[in-house]
């Protein structure tokens, strides 16, 4: 009996402790929304980075070229702008400026025709300013078209002096990607993948600094640490406070990012990227541990700090956990075994491969999570012992 | 931790896919014989699916002998939206649609965006029992004549076939399309068919109307005109060419007596074959070169079916009036030992279900024409009387009326199944448009912007509302005039 309502108070005194945490943290709306700003453009980034992406590989906006010599070869000409070559005389009045100023020029000799007649090589002259970065494409792309038009001439020749045409491809190579069919387009998935754990490390970590170095400078600590109540009471209810922000953001990563990849066409690309239910779920489960994580690291290196300046300083290094930890590990080609346990490591690995396709290793996954918890309250309970030291409370060494 | 896990999964998948659970028993009902996996197709880079469906060989008898019917998907880029598949009915008959999963996957890439495409290999086809025999693998077609064909290689080659030919034939070929389909999973489908494959869809929509949501048919078919009298046809094709060449400034300049000269060749070899010395076009050995005159309009007749083929006729007909083979030589190499069709099959179905209705009249007025005559219809005569017999009854003959929208079209060059052909199916479907795109020949939609035609019709159903306007920009036919390149 007596046990019961021991557990009852300790219960009672930690629910009034995290009320008074979410109290501070949802305080200052203004600074919680610039803290999850970065969940929040999240998606626009993802959104711009593919559309920038998906039109630089598909899109063949036209080129115009000074074309001397044009009424020499009608047909090439002809098949230049059925790729989106043209005459400069056609530009559109807009953009004539830019191609007069680009220069693109080719030289078409005059006697092209019965030089081609006679099955000479006729040589086409390209002139531009080739350290320009603006022409670069251009004439990559002028450069296939002729090289594509001359083998087609190339090949009806020698058809028609009775050879046997597949005899100029000795050797085809068939690419064949083992992805999984419904792999998704990588850049989506990467970037959303270091969003999501920025996301679990940034959004919290302005409450995870307040609630520790600050409460500190402002008295606020002292005070609480007068109430009858433990020190890991206190812990607990500031890795909540600091955590459910940092939950806040995952799923706001989420949920954005699942809406607004819909505004971007990837079967343009052949890809898709659709973050169904059960995927937003599973990344969630394997994101909770990450936030607790997060915010206990912060809690706990704010805590060794002596000032809120040096503790903003010190909690930014942190960040460069999960933004460095999935990058590396994407680097590796051989991954050691123990990667797998490790937190962030872990979880990084998996994310990736929830997006490739593949299904969950659900072991790895558990192994992953117990790690990270594990971690998370060793750092709760020594943190909780270091606070009964005066040395910690005060700032002193 | 794992097997909860498996049940919130599965709860939620039952939550969230009502619509989809009914597919889901339709998949296990048939799971005991269907195999869906992963695979590698052709030179698609990406994976796709590829699977084996039992049949019953003769559904009459569904608990007798089973075959084996090979399929692939090329699954939707973004199926997020489920939107009803294409599947698409091969040519010939004969044709293995698998095979041609390569260049359906170019041509159907906007289908393919959102829809998945279901090919299946026809019985008798490519890996679902292939109606072959070693008659296909002929040794030399330089060498050997049209007609070199015995009646003992026919009956060898029938001889080799497995199983009841009688039941390789049209109707039970949809049989397993439909099979498929709801195995599937697919309440309904939308079908595209070129060339035989329309004549495959209008059996189709008369045995399974519920299952389809649409259909394409391009190049028709229909189940009024047999299949197999090229005659008239083809000859309509050739001078149409020879009008085109006449009408272009540059091909009436450098041919002038284009049709003359082809009668002059045509009538020179059909009064004695000539045998050249010639360099194998692959091997670059000393081979023989042996031509008559049906192999002459035979190879000319293969090169009506697609613009780059015609582009060089004119060409070809000059240089062989002029004594010079060569460029026929080089024509008759591009596919020289490549198997375009299943030719067990193709005999199967138009010895069976087409050649029995074709009178000697009929026979008669299509080869009365300039351009090669009956020639086509000699590998029928020669064929069909070794052939196992089965007759399909009288409603297969019925023209086909089912309500469903349906996009009809033709190529005004095609050599084989001219617009006429796709008029009798656009008379019979009440809720069908028939294109004719005048710049184009043989299945306009595999080789014309009509694609995008079709794709906005896959998602309108509307085939009457549909923007053609690309279909103008298609170039009057251009012909080469030099051996040494188009200009």
């Amino acid at each position: 009996m007596r046990d019961n309502s021991s557990m009852n108070l300790y219960l009672y005194q930690l629910k009034s402790l995290i009320l008074k945490e979410y109290k501070e943290a949802f305080r200052d709306k203004r600074a919680l929304l610039v803290a999850l700003m970065m969940a929040l453009l999240a998606p626009v980034a993802i959104v711009l980075m593919s559309k920038i992406m998906i039109e630089k590989l598909v899109d063949e906006p036209p080129v115009y070229v000074n074309f001397n010599g044009a009424e020499y070869a009608p047909k090439l000409i002809k098949y230049f702008a059925d790729n989106n070559l043209l005459n400069l005389v056609d530009a559109p009045v807009d953009e004539k400026l830019i191609w007069q100023q680009r220069n693109i020029v080719m030289d078409i000799p005059q006697d092209y025709e019965t030089d081609m007649a006679q099955g000479k090589p006729i040589k086409l002259y390209l002139r531009a300013d080739f350290t320009d970065k603006a022409v670069g494409p251009p004439v990559r792309r002028i450069n296939n078209a002729v090289r594509s038009y001359s083998l087609s001439i190339g090949y009806k020749r020698l058809l028609l002096r009775g050879v046997d045409v597949r005899l100029l491809n000795p050797l085809t190579l068939v690419e064949q990607d083992t992805a999984k069919p419904d792999a998704t387009f990588i850049l989506i998935s990467m970037m959303l993948g270091i969003y999501l754990m920025l996301a679990a490390f940034m959004s919290g970590l302005s409450v995870a600094i307040d609630s520790s170095a600050g409460e500190r400078e402002r008295n606020v600590l002292e005070m609480l640490l007068c109430q009858p109540v433990s020190t890991l009471q206190i812990v607990l209810a500031k890795l909540i406070g600091a955590s459910t922000i940092s939950i806040i953001g995952v799923v706001l990563v989420l949920v954005l990012t699942s809406l607004s990849v819909g505004l971007v066409d990837l079967t343009k690309i052949g890809a898709t990227f659709t973050l169904d239910i059960m995927t937003s779920l599973t990344l969630l489960l394997l994101l909770l541990p990450i936030c607790f994580f997060a915010s206990a690291c912060q809690l706990f290196v704010a805590f060794q700090t002596k000032s809120f300046k040096e503790a903003q300083s010190t909690v930014s290094i942190l960040i460069g956990i999960p933004a460095f930890i999935p990058f590396v590990v994407s680097m590796m080609d051989d991954r050691p075994q123990w990667l797998n346990w490790l937190p962030v490591a872990g979880q990084s690995m998996i994310i990736e491969n929830i997006f490739k396709g593949v299904d969950v290793n659900w072991l790895a996954f558990l192994a992953t999570s117990v790690v990270t918890i594990a971690i998370t309250v060793t750092l709760v309970v020594v943190l909780a012992k270091k606070l009964r030291s005066e040395k910690v409370v005060m700032a002193l060494s | 931790m794992i097997l909860p896990w498996k049940i919130i999964k599965l709860l939620v998948w039952v939550l969230f896919t009502v619509t989809l659970s009914l597919k889901f028993v339709a998949v296990s009902f048939a799971s005991t014989v269907l195999t869906l996996e992963n695979c590698h197709l052709g030179e698609i880079r990406a994976q796709v699916k590829c699977g084996k469906l039992d049949v019953p060989e003769n559904y009459s008898k569904p608990n007798g002998t089973k075959i084996s019917i090979n399929f692939a998907v090329l699954p939707a880029i973004d199926n997020s939206e489920y939107k009803t598949p294409l599947m698409f009915l091969a040519g010939g008959p004969g044709q293995a649609a698998v095979e041609l999963a390569t260049a359906l996957n170019r041509v159907f890439r906007e289908v393919r965006k959102t829809r998945d495409i279901i090919l299946v290999d026809q019985r008798g086809t490519g890996e679902s029992s292939a109606l072959a025999c070693d008659l296909e693998a002929i040794d030399n077609v330089y060498s050997a004549l049209s007609d070199a064909l015995t009646p003992e290689e026919i009956k060898d080659c029938v001889a080799q076939f497995k199983g009841d030919v009688t039941q390789y034939n049209s109707e039970n070929a949809i049989r397993d399309f439909d099979v498929i389909r709801a195995a599937l999973g697919h309440e309904k489908i939308n079908i595209y068919g070129g060339s035989y494959g329309t004549r495959a869809g209008l059996v189709f929509m008369r045995m399974f109307p519920e299952s389809l949501d649409s259909v394409i048919l391009d190049s028709v078919g229909p189940i009024e005109v047999p299949i197999g009298m090229f005659g008239q046809s083809g000859a309509r094709s050739f001078n149409l060419l020879i009008e085109n060449c006449k009408k272009s400034e540059s091909c009436h300049k450098a041919f002038p007596d284009l049709a003359q000269e082809f009668q002059t060749v045509k009538a020179r070899l059909g009064k004695e074959p000539i045998t050249l010395d010639i360099l194998h076009p692959r091997l670059g050995t000393p081979t023989q070169l042996v031509l008559d005159d049906s192999k002459f309009t035979g190879n000319l007749r293969f090169q009506l079916y697609g613009m780059r083929g015609r582009s060089m006729v004119p060409l070809v007909i000059h240089q062989a009036f002029l004594g010079n083979y060569q460029p026929l030589i080089g024509l008759m190499a591009q596919n020289e030992g490549e198997q375009m069709v299943y030719t067990g099959l193709l005999f199967n179905i138009v010895c069976n279900e087409d050649m029995p209705r074709l009178s000697a009249a009929d026979k008669a007025i299509d080869a009365n024409n300039d351009f090669d005559g009956k020639n086509s219809h000699q590998a029928w005569d020669m064929v069909c009387p070794y052939f196992p017999e089965f007759r399909p009854n009288e409603a297969f003959y019925q023209s086909v009326t089912a309500d469903i929208p349906t996009l009809i079209l033709s190529g005004d060059l095609d050599p084989v199944t001219p617009p006429s052909n796709g008029e009798f199916s656009a008379k019979s479907l009440p809720n069908s448009h028939h294109i004719i795109v005048e710049n184009a020949s043989h299945t306009v939609a595999l080789t014309t912007c009509a694609n995008e035609i079709v794709n906005e019709f896959l998602t309108s159903k509307l085939p009457k509302k549909l923007d053609e306007s690309c279909l103008k920009d298609i170039p009057q036919e251009t012909f080469m005039t030099s051996v040494n390149g188009v200009q």
